[in-house]
């Protein structure tokens, strides 16, 4: 006679910084429709099939470690999502990006990149600068520059970060004293698959 | 929830439930529920009549904090320096305080206090106001109690509100009005020593706003609080007061709050959510990019919930809840999250 295992779990939640932001402006923004589950604290390295134990205790370090609390930081949590695909899958979604590591220079020409998923041809992607001194981030829409209030979705409170809902950006370098980098994360909107580049403005003799 | 899929809609009505509860708790710092021990600021009140902070620790803590206010007001400006002729300069500090306790707390027309079965209004009162991050929302009527010790020839006294014997309490532009009656909750509930219809009020409770006034020609005739209230005199009134309260060794409040909660039902099916973009899950660069780390999670794979994000239409996250523990998901387990939101 045991115990059975109550599957059902509660845990208390707390609000981002945007989830503060969009609440005290009172307008209807404040609207949650949906969410996501992800595992951003997990190694699956410690998924262990050599247990002694056997098969249930595979996972049985990931099982057992406690979790950092929350982080309000939205930036900073919900990082790696857990996604559904058919059980056949044997190979993850990929993102790829026309572009690695990039330097900028200001004057030169916009640098465009490219986002594109292995799995879903009509994915939309965020791109998100988190150091808006660095470089413009301009959307694009079948070549073309595009603003529409769709494309450009936010701008933090800070000014620090710039996101961008399309397939393309192209960056436009700042004109800067000093070299400086910033870190490109490019996040699939229906996959979550994610990838970040560094993105450096290089010094200008005329600034 | 389609395949490919990181978000899954949230149904209005079956996913997501609002409840709004009334939370109470201890009304002084760190939660306490009473105070034994009340302390001044040694360079506050000396030469004001207006009112005293009261803190919970000596001066030499740092970590003190106001817990309430208190002071004396006067309808025409006793114990404190000032006259209506102008041949004193002054402040008229008491006066001012009544004036304004009577524009916040009584109903346009009606400048002075009666309280219930006394047939001519107050002129003066003692008050204690309660500290706004102590009290948050509001004070739990029924729930406090104030001892005073009574200075030579009077009488100590234990001062309660009348809240359990009324139904339907009086609502003036203040709010709530009570009744403050002698008596004690010290047994759990309220024992009222002397009803506002047998004996007279000894003031009012002003619950929503955390104020408690108390008649001072009452409290001066039962000999429990004997304070020296000339015209045109700076007589340190709260300074007694003051001392009344801290012999008196006791002050129990509850504070209450309103808290609206939202529910959401997150329900991974078995179908769902088995598959992660964690960098450890599957190799994430070279010709294998991709392909998992675990050849065991091939045609079975698992994964781990340690979050659960909320998010708008647009994809932002809102607020964020994480597990005390990381669960197992697979395609033979089901996993239902309640995730509480307060606000």
């Amino acid at each position: 006679m045991g115990f059975l295992d109550n599957t059902s779990i509660t845990v208390d939640a707390i609000l981002t910084k945007k989830g503060r932001e969009l609440l005290a402006r009172g307008d209807g923004s404040f609207n949650i429709t949906k969410f996501a589950l992800a595992d951003d604290e997990v190694d699956y390295n410690l998924w262990d099939t050599a247990h002694p134990n056997g098969s249930n205790y595979y996972g049985a370090v990931i099982e057992n470690m406690p979790i950092l609390e929350a982080f309000t930081d939205q930036n900073q949590v919900m990082r790696y999502k857990l996604i559904t695909l058919s059980k056949t899958t044997n190979r993850m979604p990929i993102l790829n990006l026309s572009l690695q590591n990039t330097d900028l220079t200001y004057g030169g020409a916009e640098v465009p990149i490219i986002a594109a998923s292995t799995d879903s041809g009509d994915e939309t992607f965020t791109f998100e600068l988190n150091d808006t001194d660095v470089s413009y981030l301009v959307g694009y829409e079948n070549g073309a520059e595009k603003w529409s209030s769709t494309l450009q979705q936010t701008q933090d409170d800070e000014k620090t970060a710039a996101v961008v809902t399309t397939g393309e950006v192209r960056l436009r370098a700042k004109q800067l004293r000093t070299a400086k980098s910033a870190r490109l994360t490019v996040t699939g909107n229906q996959t979550g698959v994610t990838k970040s580049i560094t993105v450096t403005t290089l010094a200008d003799p005329n600034a | 929830m389609a395949i490919n899929e990181t978000f899954k809609t949230l149904e209005p009505n079956i996913d997501t439930v609002s409840d709004r509860t009334t939370v109470s708790s201890g009304l002084f710092s760190a939660g306490a529920g009473s105070l034994t021990a009340f302390y001044s600021s040694s360079n506050q009140g000396a030469s004001s009549a207006s009112y005293l902070n009261v803190y919970d620790k000596a001066q030499t803590e740092s970590t003190r904090e106001v817990q309430f206010a208190i002071g004396y007001a006067s309808y025409g400006g006793s114990g404190s320096i000032g006259n209506t002729t102008k041949t004193t300069a002054g402040n008229r500090e008491t006066a001012g305080m009544y004036r304004q306790f009577a524009n916040v707390l009584l109903p346009p027309g009606t400048d002075k206090f009666q309280f219930t079965n006394f047939a001519s209004a107050s002129e003066d009162f003692y008050f204690v106001v309660m500290n706004r991050a102590r009290m948050r929302e509001k004070m739990d009527p029924g729930n406090w109690e104030l001892r005073i010790a009574a200075q030579a020839g009077g009488k100590d006294m234990k001062f309660i509100d009348d809240s359990g014997a009324t139904t339907t309490p009086t609502v003036n532009q203040a709010g709530r009005v009570f009744n403050v009656v002698s008596g004690s909750i010290s047994s759990g509930t309220a024992d009222v020593k002397r009803t506002a219809a047998a004996g007279g009020a000894l003031g009012n409770f002003y619950p929503d706003l955390g104020i408690i006034i108390l008649d001072a020609a009452h409290l001066q005739v039962t000999g429990s609080i004997t304070t020296t209230r000339s015209p045109n005199t700076f007589d340190n009134t709260n300074a007694q007061w003051f001392k009344a309260i801290s012999t008196g060794s006791y002050f129990a409040a509850r504070r209450e709050e309103e808290i609206t909660s939202t529910m959401y039902f997150c329900r991974a099916t078995n179908q769902e959510f088995n598959f992660s973009n964690n960098p450890t899950f599957a190799t994430k660069s070279g010709d294998t990019e991709g392909v998992f780390t675990q050849t065991t999670f091939e045609g079975d794979p698992k994964t781990y919930i340690s979050q659960v994000g909320l998010y708008n239409d647009t994809n932002e996250l809102l607020a964020v809840a994480k597990l005390s523990k990381p669960v197992l998901k697979s395609f033979s387990r089901e996993a239902v999250i309640k995730v509480k939101l307060d606000f």
